[in-house]
């Protein structure tokens, strides 16, 4: 078992809290002025999905939970359970949807990302901060209202709606930002 | 790299609102102090000495004149030395909106190294005064820059809250109690608060002090219950808690208030101490605390007692954070979306 100070902790990081994995989901520095500073954290069961917000102080130490993260690639879904494999060793692993926390609209067949497991279970998921994409469905633009809201909405290969600049066409490659669910630039 | 909040601007225009929202508190705020009766001043931005809070870390530079002589410079944490000498000067009632410089913080929503600082002082007047002169502040903000107005309530990332005066008003020792069931002699005891805090499951080791004890029961059971439907004032603060703040009527407290709001702390408000001495002993005071946590040093202010020696009047002051405000008025999530540029931004450290 290892720790980290506390204002060491980063999104993503696992930790023992209250005896229970929970993984950090926001951490941000909190100073009072008058006092002392410290680290304030959301942090999540990893078993219950209970979510609980705790400060803790800047220079305490908290356990970290030992988790292996290897990098695997999507192969498919079926409903709610996705589907990756270890493309080193073939073995194959489901992954619950609200790990994806919302991404997974963006999952496309051969993604690779790194996922996380504590007891041989995924308990986390890294997903790539941009994804490349295809435009499948664009319209061309129309003249109007290009002062203020120079975009459009088009529909890229997963299925999802995107709002990009009226130069993007049908079929041409963009890159989208997976935490804004942003346009960023053509691939 | 991150698209920067330039090239963002230029991509969704739309993304300019909350920075014109900005720019509508700053103007409401400079219009309301100007009706008030009160004197907008400047202060420097450039020190020979900055003021002796203990827990801040400062910026420090250089000054260097033509033959190469140089002397100590800082960059001020907050105007309020300044403010308080012209206070003392005869100025009368003063505001400022002005800039301010925090050293050494971690990355937080609330937090850039550089922000902007509202600061007012009411003479005559105590933390009291400053409490309904905020309240009215509020309001005209509200009337005056919220793109939308839904009477006397605004919505801060899909919860609403209240404005309506008066706002809700708990002290300290009631707000112990209530939301973390200890009672005064407990708060105020280090022993005895040490106990309750490890009995409640925080990490007490010989090293940890009472203030971090303190502040942590604070920002986790009570911070949470305050300005959650509308603004809460929490006030007397252990005197430890106030350095300079006057003594209220149980001299274990003073006279200070916080004001929060959708999870913001936006104000903290004192009765100004007058007496020199004291003034002086807590200086002192703050500088050897800065020595043993190990900020960065420098002499203290005797400007400062100096312009209180000749009297500062009965005052009443706060200090408020303008990006948060802005934030909060513009409904976005964090301060960094009021500022064209971030610090975190133009130096890479956005996590």
């Amino acid at each position: 078992m290892s720790s980290m100070r506390a204002n060491q902790l980063k999104t993503g990081v696992f930790v023992l809290y209250k005896d229970q994995p929970h993984v950090v989901v926001k951490c941000e520095f909190y100073f009072p002025g008058k006092g002392s500073a410290f680290a304030r954290t959301k942090m999540k069961n990893v078993k219950t999905g209970n979510v609980y917000e705790y400060t803790f102080k800047s220079a305490e130490m908290v356990e970290t939970v030992d988790v292996d993260t290897v990098e695997l690639q999507y192969l498919y879904s079926d409903s709610d359970i996705f589907y990756f494999m270890n493309p080193r060793t073939y073995d194959q692993f489901e992954v619950a949807k609200e790990l994806f926390e919302g991404k997974d609209k963006y999952l496309l067949p051969e993604m690779k990302m790194f996922v996380s497991f504590y007891e041989n279970k995924p308990i986390g998921v890294r997903f790539p901060l941009k994804v490349t994409v295809k435009v499948t469905e664009a319209q061309e633009a129309s003249a109007g209202n290009t002062v203020n809201a120079p975009k459009k909405p088009v529909t890229i290969e997963t299925g999802v709606e995107i709002m990009v600049p009226l130069f993007v066409k049908q079929g041409e490659t963009i890159i989208v930002d997976t935490e804004t669910d942003e346009y960023v630039s053509r691939a | 790299m991150r698209v920067k909040t330039f090239q963002q601007l230029k991509q969704n225009p739309e993304k300019f609102r909350p920075y014109w929202v900005r720019e509508a508190v700053i103007d409401t705020i400079r219009a309301f102090f100007k009706k008030e009766g009160f004197h907008e001043v400047e202060v420097p931005l450039l020190l020979p000495t900055p003021s002796t809070e203990p827990f801040l870390e400062v910026f420090q530079t250089e000054l260097k004149d033509d033959q190469g002589k140089k002397w100590q410079a800082f960059l001020p944490s907050s105007p309020e030395f300044a403010l308080k000498k012209l206070l003392s000067a005869g100025s009368g009632s003063i505001f400022t909106i002005t800039k301010s410089f925090r050293n050494g913080e971690g990355h937080s929503s609330r937090h850039n190294p550089e922000f902007t600082i509202l600061e007012w002082y009411t003479t005559p007047g105590d933390y009291m005064t400053v409490a309904g002169e905020f309240e009215r502040l509020m309001q005209e903000i509200l009337y005056r820059a919220r793109p939308c107005k839904l009477g006397s309530s605004l919505i801060y990332q899909e919860k609403e809250y209240s404005l309506k005066t008066p706002w809700e008003r708990i002290s300290v020792t009631e707000a112990f109690q209530k939301y973390a069931g200890i009672d005064t002699e407990t708060m105020l005891d280090e022993q005895k608060l040490r106990i309750k805090g490890a009995e409640k499951g925080y990490q007490v080791n010989e090293t940890t002090t009472w203030e971090e004890i303190w502040n942590q029961i604070m920002a986790n059971e009570i911070e949470p219950n305050l300005g959650v439907g509308g603004p809460t004032i929490i006030y007397d603060f252990p005197v430890a808690q106030a350095a300079l703040a006057k003594k209220a009527k149980d001299p274990r407290f003073a006279q200070r208030w916080e004001v929060y709001l959708a999870g913001y702390e936006l104000g903290n408000c004192f009765s100004e101490l007058t007496d020199w001495r004291e003034q002086e002993a807590r200086c002192k005071a703050d500088l050897l605390e800065r020595k043993k946590l190990g900020k960065t040093e420098f002499p203290m202010d005797t400007d400062f007692i100096d312009a209180l020696k000749m009297g500062m009047p009965e005052t009443g002051g706060i200090a408020v954070g303008v990006d948060r405000l802005a934030a909060i008025f513009a409904d976005v999530p964090s301060i960094q979306d009021v500022l064209f540029f971030p610090s975190e931004e133009m130096y890479n450290t956005k996590i």
